[in-house]
């Protein structure tokens, strides 16, 4: 997967890049808005993450021109700026998402790989296996070392989320946002309890351990192949 | 008339209204007195004109007629301005006073009792015409009774000059008199502005008096004020939040720093780092979710909240909310329970927002195995949604200050909880009043309760 990075500020450009790279993506990075529009027409890209104020051509001025050019990359834009309009304006141009700064690289991250999937998405699986689980999404039942698991709707959704984007970390703003449609930062920690809760269920009798805490970032479902 | 000055305009206004009252005055009392002349004129005239038809009637003949005539000259000798013509009915002048004057042909035949007048050089005349019968004699005579009024003239072309030099004079006084009163009338408009003039943030607690201003300034006055006080109210509360703010912000940025300086000063294992790194994540993210809070209310202060209106039903939120907070609720052992229905419109996500931070607010304070309610009431033109907890009394001292920014009620809270930096409630507070509605909050008798009413869709 190859990423142009635009970011005029040096520090912000070189950690996104290398925040970017680590989590094993190709990444090209820019520090104007001219070389951005220069690489993002010369090159394919999977995504452009473009700064809003940059120097030479802004934000919104690369991604008209790109496409106008053809190009339905996506787009996610970085601002400091929270308008209203600085939005409209970014998705009436085709922006596919934006982050106000200061963000959390993990929330990045998450975006980054949302619009990665979206269009190329996997044939619709019945089932998914992560290591000894086994998990039915029409029946909702989830089975770990033949054992059945009961759990509740949410616990449910939960570990569906977890196993989706197995691999990944997800920022608990993320999943408050799509296991209980909580779409703002709420300052408790509820998602620690269900978290807990679910570990109690498919973890805690289990050696091989599949939910993982990143620490101050998120949670993340993994095992090794 | 734009751009003169007010009382420029007052003066030029006033000297007008002199002019106008002085002009009317003068021309009714120039028409007057000429009718009240001609009235006199014609007086004279009449009487004249009556005694010497009674001289001519006695008159018999021509000689009897020339023997009437030095009482005829008598007559019109007494009055010095009057001079006769009488002339036979062939036109030859049978008697002509020395003064007499060439009397315009066509003034022999006017009407009798109708007076006339015709100008001759400098003298005007007025004159009357009569048909006397005389006796023995076939034909009348025509007698001609001429007045020369040139002396009323004179009077009135100099009560004209005097008129006209009266007014200008009256006319410049006027204006020099309306540009004192309204100097002075103006006065405490003066004061007033030099009050606005030499206001600055650091004087806006100064306030015009309100005392020696006349009654039409008063609401000015009252008004200004009344914006003074709003401005010094938003003022001193913009310091405070920038003050706030400053030391918000140090705290967290203090332990940032002493932290990573203590870690760095000596060769530490990599767990070492770590644990700094994630230690200073987390203070890291509770200032950004500050700052965020912070650019929130400070758009809500600029009116930069504008919610979009969509039909919600309250109990659906609060379900969801509920389904949200139940795991943290039995983890605490509190019920949670809702009762009552009430449409609103208002914004999804704000709504959601400000009744989660009620429910986690309450969840906060409520002891264990007690429980929390929510109920929703519908009143006759709005929506009212209460969630009640039990829990300590919160004295009436803290209750108004509740939703002032970084406002905790418990100061030795402030650095225990991180995650709570005080702002949720002057947040909910904005939403609230974006939706144009109201919140409150009532504690008694171990009984908590924040109240929000919103106006019901019509």
């Amino acid at each position: 997967m190859k990423l142009l990075v635009a970011e005029d500020e040096l520090k912000t450009g070189v950690y996104l890049q290398q925040g970017l790279t680590e989590a094993g993506f190709n990444v090209d990075r820019v520090m104007t808005g001219t070389d951005a529009l220069q690489y993002a027409l010369s090159e394919a890209y999977d995504l452009l993450i473009l700064d809003v104020m940059m120097p030479g051509l802004d934000g919104w001025e690369v991604l008209r021109m790109v496409r106008a050019a053809g190009k339905d990359v996506p787009v996610l834009f970085l601002t400091a700026r929270d308008g209203v309009e600085d939005r409209v304006k970014g998705l009436e141009l085709g922006a596919d998402d934006y982050l106000i700064k200061p963000f959390a690289f993990s929330e990045l991250l998450a975006r980054v790989r949302t619009l990665l999937r979206r269009g190329n998405t996997p044939p619709t699986q019945t089932t998914m296996k992560i290591a000894d689980l086994e998990v039915d999404l029409m029946k909702r039942r989830s089975i770990r070392g033949g054992k059945r698991i009961d759990l509740t709707a949410k616990e449910f959704s939960l570990l569906e989320l977890l196993l989706r984007r197995r691999g990944e970390v997800l920022p608990k703003s993320l999943i408050a946002s799509q296991v209980w449609d909580m779409n703002f930062d709420s300052d408790t920690n509820v998602i620690e309890v269900a978290i807990r809760r679910l570990r109690a269920k498919i973890d805690d009798d289990f050696d091989l351990k599949l939910i993982h805490t990143a620490r101050g970032m998120g949670y993340m479902m993994d095992a090794p192949e | 008339m734009k751009h003169l000055s007010l009382t420029a305009r007052m003066s030029l206004m006033f000297m007008s209204a002199v002019i106008a009252v002085l002009t009317v005055a003068g021309l009714s009392f120039n028409m007057l007195s000429q009718h009240h002349f001609r009235m006199l004129d014609r007086q004279a005239l009449v009487e004249k004109l009556e005694s010497a038809k009674h001289i001519l009637n006695k008159a018999r003949g021509e000689a009897s007629l020339s023997e009437e005539l030095p009482q005829l000259r008598a007559l019109l000798g007494a009055h010095q301005d009057l001079a006769a013509t009488i002339l036979t009915s062939d036109g030859a002048v049978l008697f002509s006073d020395p003064r007499a004057v060439e009397v315009p042909e066509r003034f022999r035949r006017a009407n009798e009792q109708s007076m006339w007048e015709w100008q001759n050089g400098q003298h005007m005349y007025r004159g009357m015409t009569a048909q006397i019968s005389v006796a023995d004699q076939p034909e009348p005579l025509t007698a001609l009774l001429i007045l020369d009024v040139t002396n009323h003239t004179h009077f009135f072309d100099t009560l004209q000059r005097w008129f006209w030099v009266g007014l200008i004079i009256s006319a410049l006084v006027s204006a020099a008199l309306g540009w004192v009163v309204a100097r002075s009338g103006l006065r405490p408009l003066r004061q007033v502005t030099r009050v606005a003039t030499a206001m600055s943030a650091r004087s806006l607690q100064e306030r015009i008096p309100l005392e020696p201003v006349p009654l039409e300034l008063q609401q000015l006055v009252l008004s200004f004020n009344a914006m003074l006080a709003r401005l010094e109210e938003a003022f001193i509360r913009l310091s405070n939040f920038s003050a706030d703010i400053a030391h918000e912000l140090r705290t967290p940025l203090s332990n940032l720093m002493t932290h990573t300086e203590v870690v760095l000063s000596h060769k530490r294992d990599i767990t070492a780092y770590e644990e700094n790194l994630y230690s200073n994540l987390e203070e890291l993210k509770r200032m950004s979710r500050m700052i965020d809070d912070m650019l929130f209310l400070a758009k809500a202060d600029n009116g930069l909240i504008t919610p979009e209106k969509t039909s919600i039903e309250l109990a659906d939120v609060v379900a969801k909310l509920f389904d949200y907070y139940h795991l943290l609720a039995e983890e605490h052992d509190i019920r949670l329970s809702v009762a009552g229905t009430g449409r609103v419109l208002g914004d999804r996500l704000m709504l959601d927002r400000v009744i989660s931070n009620l429910l986690s607010n309450a969840l906060r304070y409520t002891p264990k195995g007690k429980t929390i309610s929510v109920l929703i009431r519908q009143t006759g033109d709005s929506i009212i949604l209460s969630v009640e907890n039990p829990g300590d009394t919160i004295s009436s001292e803290h209750l108004e200050k509740l939703f002032d920014r970084f406002y905790r009620a418990d100061p030795a809270r402030r650095e225990g909880n991180p995650s709570n930096a005080g702002l949720g409630l002057a947040i909910t507070q904005s939403i609230i009043e974006a939706h144009k509605g109201r919140i409150w909050c009532t504690s008694v008798a171990g009984l908590t309760g924040f109240h929000i009413e919103l106006p019901r869709p019509s």
